[in-house]
């Protein structure tokens, strides 16, 4: 119970690294304002929840979110924000459990309207200013990797996806404001940031395009490496492939594939080939043997066949993911996908998705198994009892014992075993030397 | 025809009074809006709906970038939800546009030098007659594939020897057959690009035919409608 005059403010983020950004660079805007973080539980004055709509378990699990937290946090300024509170925002705005429903692109001006609110002014959510790139650098505290938002929206409309209707037209933000943004983040302490945005291999602003945007942020001075949080495989260049060389730049990319059906792609309306991405790989995995590669997977797409099914597979094994993130194919609706023909039954999408994610077990035992012997540096991110845990470069987890080590340190491993045998298999190892 | 619209009727940026109902055929039609400030890319596609409605769909621009309208070509699609309701608009009915969106088109610079070969079926010819509109003096085929001979919207419009029409359901078009059939007797310069625009089924059997010919998926760019 909070008995000071100081306000509390608690938060709940459902959804993508996108999302998990936006609501840490909110945090980092109220603890300015003199707010105290306080968890739901403790009678918060504003709680703001932070949505997701992206397959209909992220609507149903947003909407418990809210009606669970409204019913615990009974007197405190209910805030719904995120891509539900696009998708259904009248429905929301009808819900009397809840005082605001905020846009994506007023979201970032949330502390305003709350400000307003408690100064007795009869403020609406549509009066703030939308700016989708307004967020403040993130502060040091909340987790030790943070995420740099370069980009928002899409326009490609592949046709099983809600993001174009909720997150609106792809939106590049200036580059002297992301190098800004890096900087501030840097100087707040983080060792590791997270390149951020909806498609943002679509970045563009004036004749600066993400791989030189990607140039440019390595060339900030400072002491952290960078990552690349989810990427469309739209095509690269011999040039993006060379920018991993940058020490600063990490050997990882998660690379949608979706299917391994050229046919179901075109369905999808993904406007490249198994070929293509084949073309991706091979050239990262010439110059780069043990770079890693993470995927999506939609399994059940409608009309997707046996041997559509099968060549996904193919695939998988073909192109050694090391994760595979499985969506079963749910509709969307509103969505093209909706629409089409053959939508597969529940039991057949159910099979297939228990198939990929053994598939994406065993090549996760693979490819964690050949840096048994080899060292990682490791950003040190939990400590437990007398162990500590992080990321390798290779975005490979590493669990170790504590010997002087602190959260938010690179250490370097020396990888010695593998421990578990299902997703959340690590490596285990010895911290060789501290730097 | 005369203009029906004054710029000044328009009531917002997104919404736009029906200005000419063009008949191409029984279930092909045409409609055109006031352009107003709206700017494009030839190539590039709208989401439309319906003043009242709740539904929308996404419509490729018909016209050219410097044509006078905003135009779009639709095909009344059987047991569809949309395309009856598109049909029974009247000049003068309310639609609410966004966009323009995509990156399937083309970029000056490209129309100025490059060799094209423009594949579409049905209605998905609706981009290829925006880049023709908007460069007309582009270096280009079409291959249009259609099921009767009187689908072959504003054919007239492009030079006899640029257009080539495929039948599949009367033998009143240049060739007999579908599109697919066609494209494999063709021999084609190793420079052409191609842009295909269609259904996926259409898309994915010629895309098959060119990369058997040697082309280069790099080459070849892709709408797909449905
Ligand atoms: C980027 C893009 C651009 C498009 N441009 C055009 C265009 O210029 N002109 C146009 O007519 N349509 C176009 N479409 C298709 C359009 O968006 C609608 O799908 C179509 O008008 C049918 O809508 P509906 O609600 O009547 O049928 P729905 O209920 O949406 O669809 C029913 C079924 O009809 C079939 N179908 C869909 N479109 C067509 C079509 N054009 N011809 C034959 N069968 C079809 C599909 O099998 C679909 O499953 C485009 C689609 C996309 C994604
Ligand atoms: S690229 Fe496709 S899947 Fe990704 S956000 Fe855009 S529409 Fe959705």
């Amino acid at each position: 119970m909070i008995t000071n005059d100081k306000k509390s403010v608690a938060f709940k983020t459902l959804g993508c690294r996108l999302n998990q950004y936006e609501t840490d660079a909110l945090v980092t805007d109220f603890s300015n304002a003199g707010y105290e973080l306080v968890d739901y539980n403790a009678s918060p004055d504003v709680v703001i929840i932070n949505t997701c709509t992206v397959t209909n378990q992220s609507d149903t699990k947003s909407r418990s979110v809210i009606s669970q937290t409204a019913r615990k946090a009974k007197n405190a300024v209910v805030v719904v924000t995120g891509c539900m509170a696009n998708n259904f925002k009248e429905k929301l705005e009808s819900q009397e459990n809840i005082t605001f429903v905020v846009e994506n692109s007023r979201k970032s001006s949330i502390l305003s309207l709350i400000d307003a609110h408690f100064s007795g002014e009869i403020a609406h959510p549509d009066q703030l200013p939308q700016d989708v790139f307004r967020y403040e650098p993130v502060r040091k505290s909340l987790h030790t990797r943070s995420a740099v938002k370069i980009q928002d929206g899409c326009d490609n409309f592949c046709t099983f996806c809600i993001i174009p209707m909720v997150r609106g037209m792809a939106a590049s933000r200036p580059v002297a404001d992301v190098l800004e943004s890096v900087r501030k983040t840097v100087e707040n302490g983080f060792k590791e940031l997270v390149i951020t945005g909806v498609n943002i291999g679509r970045y563009e602003d004036g004749t600066v395009r993400f791989e030189e945007l990607l140039a440019k942020i390595l060339e900030v001075p400072g002491d952290f490496r960078v990552r690349i949080s989810s990427l469309e495989p739209d095509g690269f260049g011999d040039d993006f492939v060379k920018l991993f060389d940058h020490p600063k730049l990490m050997p990882h990319l998660h690379l949608c594939l979706q299917s391994g059906s050229d046919k179901t792609l075109l369905r999808m309306r993904r406007m490249y080939d198994v070929a293509q991405f084949r073309k991706t790989v091979n050239k990262f995995r010439t110059v780069y043997p043990d770079f890693n590669f993470t995927t999506d997977i939609i399994v059940g797409f409608p009309g997707e066949t046996d041997e559509e099914f099968q060549q996904t597979v193919d695939a998988i094994k073909e192109f050694n993911f090391s994760h595979i993130h499985t969506f079963k194919y749910s509709v969307r609706k509103g969505t093209r996908a909706e629409r089409l023909e053959n939508h597969l039954p529940e039991k057949v999408k159910t099979e297939r998705s228990l198939k990929v994610r053994d598939l994406s077990v065993e090549n996760m035992r693979r490819y964690l198994e050949s840096f048994i012997g080899k060292t990682q540096e490791v950003l040190v991110e939990k400590i437990g009892q007398g162990t500590a845990s992080g990321y390798g470069q290779h975005y490979i987890p590493v669990h170790f014992k504590l010997i002087g080590a602190q959260k938010n340190m690179i250490v370097k491993v020396k990888l010695t075993g593998l421990v578990g045998d299902d997703e959340d298999m690590f490596l285990s190892g010895e911290i060789v030397n501290n730097s | 025809m005369m203009s029906l619209m004054k710029p000044d009727i328009q009531m917002d940026e997104s919404f736009y009074k029906v200005e000419e109902i063009r008949h191409l055929t029984g279930e092909t039609f045409s409609l055109k809006l006031p352009k107003a400030r709206f700017a494009f890319k030839a190539g590039q596609h709208i989401s439309m709906g319906i003043v009242g409605g709740n539904q929308s769909r996404e419509y490729s621009i018909y016209s050219g970038e410097n044509d006078e309208n905003l135009e779009v070509l639709i095909k009344e699609v059987e047991n569809g939800y949309f395309t009856p309701r598109l049909r029974r608009l009247k000049v003068g009915s309310m639609v609410e546009v966004h966009g323009p969106f995509g990156k399937f088109g083309m970029e000056p610079e490209l129309a100025a030098k490059g060799k094209f070969v423009f594949i579409a079926s049905g209605t998905g010819i609706a981009p290829f007659r925006s880049i023709v509109h908007t460069y007309p003096e582009i270096d280009y085929r079409i291959i249009h594939g259609v099921r009767y001979s009187k689908e072959a919207y504003d054919r007239q419009e492009y030079a006899g020897d640029r257009y080539t029409l495929c039948t599949s359901r009367d033998k009143d078009g240049d060739y007999y057959g579908r599109l697919t059939g066609y494209l494999k007797t063709c021999k084609f310069a190793p420079e052409t690009h191609f842009d295909l625009c269609g259904n996926s089924n259409m898309i994915f059997d010629a895309l098959e035919i060119l990369k058997e010919k040697g082309f280069d998926r790099d080459q070849i760019h892709c709408e797909v409608y449905f």
